[in-house]
């Protein structure tokens, strides 16, 4: 009896702990709506350079402006320990990131700053213009 | 004259040495380098680093 009880009680902790764990990622990488939101309506935009970038003529609240400082600050830190690791420059992290994000993380529609500075709109006729630095 | 001018010198820079350091959150903005001047053999070596930073990281990105 009480070995049945505890079984019972062990495998509904299991499920419990399972659960947790099968949520606890959605919320712990819950992305900024107002930034995706700014994304989406052409206010912000991808670099080259690793960071997001304000598009010229955009109107920007100092809310978004603060998130998009914040978001850069973020990622620096990040750009700064991997590139400590692995003796590189925290521009080359940051370039190696960017690559990774003009090949696959640009939706239609986004605007984005090319590696000449320039900003473009990726749309269905109009691809991606990845950096020459980046590889296939 | 020109003993006195590097003694004075010298006091100058002690001082200055003496002035604590404060140091700063990095709370500005930071600036934007578009100039970017990256060899590909570099990307190539980090890549998986960067595949890996962006999955940890899907929040910011």
């Amino acid at each position: 009896m009480t070995m049945t009880r505890s079984l019972a009680l062990l495998s509904a902790a299991a499920l419990v702990a399972g659960a947790i764990a099968f949520t606890a990622p959605s919320w712990a990488q819950a992305q900024d709506n107002a930034l995706s939101a700014a994304r989406a309506a052409g206010q912000v935009g991808e670099q080259a350079d690793g960071y997001l970038g304000f598009v010229p003529g955009a109107t920007i609240s100092a809310d978004l402006r603060g998130r998009v400082e914040q978001n850069n600050i973020r990622r620096r830190a990040l750009y700064t320990q991997r590139a400590t690791q692995r003796n590189a420059s925290v521009n080359e992290m940051a370039a190696a990131v960017a690559c990774e994000v003009f090949q696959g993380r640009i939706a239609n529609g986004e605007r984005y700053r090319n590696e000449a500075g320039q900003w473009r709109q990726r749309t269905a006729s109009s691809p991606v213009e990845v950096p020459s630095f980046c590889t296939e | 004259m020109r003993a006195q001018l590097l003694s004075g010198l010298g006091a100058a820079i002690a001082v200055a040495g003496c002035i604590p350091v404060q140091i700063q959150a990095p709370d500005e903005p930071i600036e934007i380098n578009l100039n970017v001047n990256i060899r590909q053999e570099v990307i190539v070596r980090l890549e998986r680093d960067a595949e890996e930073l962006l999955q940890q990281n899907q929040d910011l990105f």
